[in-house]
């Protein structure tokens, strides 16, 4: 347990630089900003809430998966590319410890980050309309997708330098061209299945607004994270079983 | 009791017809030898498969064939066998942004140590880091990073201790206190496996040799027993004079010598006695009425030694 602590606050601590800190932080707050400038404009509710369907578009399709990306992606590539990771694994502690609080550290800080990105324009929502109940839901959906991602990408952090690109070209091409052509597809869509999560929980005035978004959501909020949870555990067993194979060149 | 000199009786670290290849390259070919306590030097030139074999016996890189035991297990399959294994890597493997106190912390937390606070402070005094120790690691030079990493190592107090290189970039007192750690680790009954590819450095902390060149095991044993191995070897000796064609004439009736050429006044003789040859050249050079100004021997490096170790 000391050990999953220690590893899970070193990760943090080493994804959460400064500059990172700053530049994912100004991106977290910019649908809240897009979401400001536009309201300024709009005097009706149902027109706030189709405003803020379309900045919702903006948060999980673009923000969660970038940020997500390049946080997730870095837990484990940045410490076999500097030659760290044999220091960790070379710990009398089981793969999966290393493999699980690396997890976690990325979902704390990319969550984290994407968390920011969702108060931020559940607040200005909230001051706009004077109703705070998009908070919970936007918070839910968000961490939701940042979780998705995250089990996708930090394993791919770890197999390879290119892991942004390739996680860029999943998301702008697959996700965001290939399923939005191919509903078929959208459950192997994280960011919707985050929206999916987002939906379930927001009042019936909205999901009307937003009924059109995210097309072919998973069928309920349940669905929706348990499909998260299962996709997190099978990345941290796939990541630990990597570990345990996988010669460290 | 063994006789084979690359075995040891009570061995801690084992390979067992260990082989690595990536692709078509073969970096480790067939290799059994034991390690047990006391310091054994890894030998070889750069590129002969020193690296390799460490990963292999850490457990990082799986044999491609061959078996490799620590403690009597394959570590990578009882991660618990490494709370006796310190490995110091050649690379960097450090944290840039963490203080030299900070990361033998997080390593002492790692190992699981009772008492997290005692074993830093502990490991650090014995590699000497001193106050620069609360300095990030960015900005330390190589020698300290190695002590950083040594400290990092030893932290959990190991009984294994395999280290890649660690002279490299000390300056000469760093250099002095690591090799007397080692040693000091080695007589406490401790299993010190050292690689270097020079060849002082190895006689200087080692009590036993293994020597690889091109994956393969070139030699074992004490260091003495290789050294005798080695005055086969002829020596190559550069010799500046203003007579070199005359010199050279009358140094190849010498018995001791045992080849000479002359390339644009520069006179290279090829012995297998390097002390007696600078005994005899000033005496040959005053009866021929020569003037040397130069004296270098060359060609001398660990790698012709052990390609010539490996031809035997």
């Amino acid at each position: 347990m000391r050990a999953f602590a220690a590893i899970t606050s070193m990760s943090i601590k080493l994804l959460l630089g400064l500059r990172r800190l700053i530049i994912f932080g100004i991106a977290a707050l910019a649908p809240a900003a897009v979401f400001l400038l536009l309201s300024q404009t709009l005097a009706s509710e149902a027109a706030l809430n189709r405003l803020l369907a379309m900045v919702g578009a903006l948060y999980f399709p673009l923000l969660v998966p970038i940020v997500t990306l390049i946080i997730a992606s870095s837990a484990l590539g940045d410490e076999r590319r500097d030659a760290t990771l044999s220091f960790l694994v070379l710990r009398p502690i089981p793969r999966s410890v290393i493999a699980s609080s690396k997890f976690l550290g990325a979902i704390v800080v990319a969550g984290g980050l994407n968390a920011l990105g969702a108060v931020a324009l559940t607040v200005v929502y909230g001051i706009e309309t004077g109703s705070w109940s998009l908070v919970v839901p936007l918070l839910v959906g968000g961490i939701a997708a940042s979780v998705v991602y995250a089990s996708l990408f930090i394993p791919l952090g770890f197999f390879t330098d290119r892991a942004v690109l390739i996680g860029l070209a999943f998301v702008f091409i697959f996700e965001n061209a290939v399923v939005s052509a191919l509903s078929g597809l959208s459950t192997l869509s994280p960011w919707r299945i985050g929206w999916s999560a987002f939906a379930g929980l927001v009042p019936a005035d909205v999901e009307a607004e937003i009924a059109d978004i995210g097309t072919a959501n998973l069928s309920s909020l349940g669905a929706a994270l348990l499909s998260t949870v299962f996709i997190a555990a099978v990345s941290i067993a796939a990541t630990t079983l990597v570990l345990r194979r996988r010669d460290l060149t | 009791m063994t006789t084979n000199p690359a075995l040891v009786d009570s061995p801690t670290v084992e390979l067992d017809d260990a082989s690595k290849w990536f692709g078509q390259k073969v970096a480790v070919s067939n290799v059994t030898c034991s390690f047990g306590p006391g310091v054994t030097g890894l030998l070889g030139p750069n590129g002969a498969g020193k690296t390799t074999m460490l990963r292999m016996l850490t457990g990082l890189i799986r044999p491609s064939k061959g078996e490799v035991r620590v403690l009597g297990v394959w570590p990578r399959t009882r991660p618990s066998v490494y709370a006796d294994v310190g490995l110091v890597p050649e690379e960097a493997a450090v944290y840039p942004s963490l203080t030299a106190r900070e990361y033998v912390r997080y390593a002492a937390t790692l190992a699981g140590v009772s008492n997290v606070g005692e074993a830093t402070e502990r490991a650090i005094e014995t590699v000497a880091l001193g106050p620069p120790a609360d300095r990030k690691l960015a900005g330390y030079s190589k020698g300290m990073r190695q002590r950083a990493k040594v400290a990092a190592a030893l932290v959990s107090d190991p009984q294994i201790l395999l280290l890649d290189e660690p002279l490299n970039g000390t300056d000469p007192v760093q250099r002095l206190h690591l090799i007397n750690l080692f040693q000091r680790l080695g007589g406490e009954g401790r299993t010190v496996i050292v690689s270097s590819h020079i060849l002082g450095e190895v006689d200087r902390m080692s009590d036993r040799v293994i020597a690889i060149v091109d994956g393969r095991l070139a030699a074992a044993g004490d260091v003495a027993a290789i050294r005798s191995a080695m005055t086969d070897i002829p020596y190559r000796v550069r010799i500046e004079s203003d007579s070199a064609r005359v010199l050279a004439a009358r140094l190849v009736e010498e018995a001791l010598v045992h080849g000479v050429s002359v390339d644009d006044g520069t006179l290279r003789v090829e012995t297998g006695d390097l002390a007696a040859l600078g005994l005899r050249v000033p005496q040959v050079a005053q009866e021929v009425d020569a003037r040397i100004t130069a004296f270098q021997p060359e060609d001398a490096s660990l790698e012709s030694v052990f390609r010539y170790l490996v031809k035997r």
